[in-house]
């Protein structure tokens, strides 16, 4: 049973126990009221309506995962950079289990703040770049699977294979980001901003293309577009273990791509105030946050999908399990990376980008070729 | 009316007006928008007639190439054109 076919069996049960209620309620009424009510019941228990409501009951378990995951990245950043600089970390709120409620107390504080829109701002953008932001990360979550039963879909017919070109899918809507941030950027109206989305877009569109290349490598091995099938071929050995250098490099884009802490030159404190988000005030921020640790944790199932081996793990922990193990792991290496390495300048971060991770991106896709003309996969 | 020329007028009419918009827009940086949403529009109408993959390269191209066109229109124009005079 995939996650379609649970939705779909607790929208049916649902609708069964409305319309129980709903029929006896139409028999007290005069019979022209009574066939209204008779077609309003039909429509509802119809196959075209318990399906598209089951897909927006797999959307919200989806995006409840996704938040939670969330929840749990900011704690777990917190707490790992309090244990790496010798503090404690979150500790008061939920104290216990070791201040996980801290994140919520945080989140309800930016929602009562005010949200202040500057007078010089360009409002459109203003609004429209957060939006486009939140949008465009979320939509890149709907196609990542997080198990051979666990992902958006809307038959059982793409059981086997799953949406087609979706790991393209996740690239896409992955891709518009540096959009959003520079609208974002230039709307506020301020110097650092503008610096700060500027260097946002540079840095996102340099080291888009060594992440193409190496994701690239894994298409050419997987002979597939579609993570379903990425991840059935993973079965016997993972992508990362022969592309090791595409692992290594895909997880410096990754950080790159995300802008944690070496690569965060856009929102660098020190010589930035805040980068881009430096207007942004109240929740607004508090989406861009969200976001941006959404962003990670959606860098790192795509990294786990792509390079580690998906959900293939051993059998006594259920698919999703295994799935975010991987995914925690990738993250908190990047969070390793950020704690202890000092940010890179902004004459470095596009040598990095062009001269170091280009050719090794290009080193992994040959090598890639060469494995797949061996017969080996 | 069935669903399918609804979604396509919505998306049709979309596509038009911020094509427009594009040409229209007094600021640079609103007409690329508009040419975002523009391109997007169209992606949605390659969907429509089932050919997923040219739409998914089509956000994957254009949508994310028009960073591009906004740090030209940043760099390349005064910053008078940029502001317009009555905000």
């Amino acid at each position: 049973m995939n996650l379609f076919d649970f939705c779909y069996g607790i929208i049916h049960w649902l609708v069964d126990l409305i319309n129980n209620i709903w029929y006896w309620l139409g028999d007290f009424l005069p019979w022209w009221f009574g066939d209204f009510f008779t077609a309003v019941g039909d429509f509802a228990a119809s196959h075209g309506h318990i399906a598209v409501m089951a897909i927006l009951l797999e959307v919200i378990i989806i995006i409840a995962i996704a938040l939670i995951n969330v929840l749990n990245f900011i704690w777990l950043d917190r707490k790992f950079m309090g244990r790496m600089f010798d503090f404690y970390g979150p500790y008061y709120v939920g104290y216990k289990i070791g201040g996980w409620l801290q994140n919520l107390a945080d989140g309800i504080k930016l929602f009562v703040k005010e949200i202040i829109t500057p007078a010089k701002a360009d409002k459109v953008g203003f609004l429209l770049g957060p939006v486009i932001y939140v949008g465009s990360s979320f939509l890149a979550l709907a196609t990542i699977p997080l198990g051979r039963q666990f992902y958006v879909g809307t038959n059982t017919d793409l059981a086997s294979t799953g949406v087609g070109a979706s790991a393209l899918i996740a690239f896409a809507f992955f891709a518009i980001a540096p959009f959003s941030i520079l609208i974002a950027g230039w709307s506020s109206n301020n110097k650092y901003t503008l610096i700060g989305g500027m260097r946002s877009a540079a840095q996102m569109m340099s080291y888009e293309i060594p992440m193409l290349l190496t994701v690239a490598s894994v298409f050419l091995l997987a002979g597939s577009f579609g993570f379903m099938d990425i991840v059935a071929a993973q079965h016997d050995i993972w992508f990362g273990i022969p592309l090791f250098i595409g692992l290594v490099t895909f997880i410096v884009c990754l950080a790159a791509e995300v802008e944690i802490q070496p690569f965060d030159l856009p929102e660098a404190e020190a010589e930035l105030v805040e980068g881009w988000t430096t207007e942004y005030c109240g929740m607004r921020f508090g989406l861009f946050m969200m976001t941006g640790y959404l962003r990670g944790y959606i860098g790192g199932a795509l990294a786990t999908a792509l390079f580690l081996g998906g959900w293939h793990g051993p059998a006594f922990l259920p698919d999703p399990i295994w799935f975010l193990i991987k995914a925690y792991t990738v993250f908190v290496l990047i969070e390793w990376a950020r704690w202890s390495l000092p940010r890179v300048r902004v004459d470095q971060i596009l040598d990095i980008g062009w001269k170091r991770l280009l050719p090794l991106a290009i080193l992994n896709l040959m090598i890639a070729v060469a494995v797949k003309s061996m017969g080996w996969f | 009316m069935t669903w399918e020329l609804f979604v396509f007028l919505f998306l049709a009419a979309s596509g038009l007006i911020s094509a427009l918009l594009v040409v229209r827009a007094r600021e640079i940086v609103h007409s690329v928008i508009a040419l975002a949403t523009c391109f997007i529009a169209v992606a949605c109408m390659f969907v429509m007639l089932s050919a997923e993959f040219v739409a998914i390269v089509q956000i994957l191209v254009y949508v994310g190439a028009v960073v591009v066109v906004i740090l030209f229109g940043i760099m390349l124009t005064r910053r008078g054109i940029m502001e317009s005079e009555k905000r």
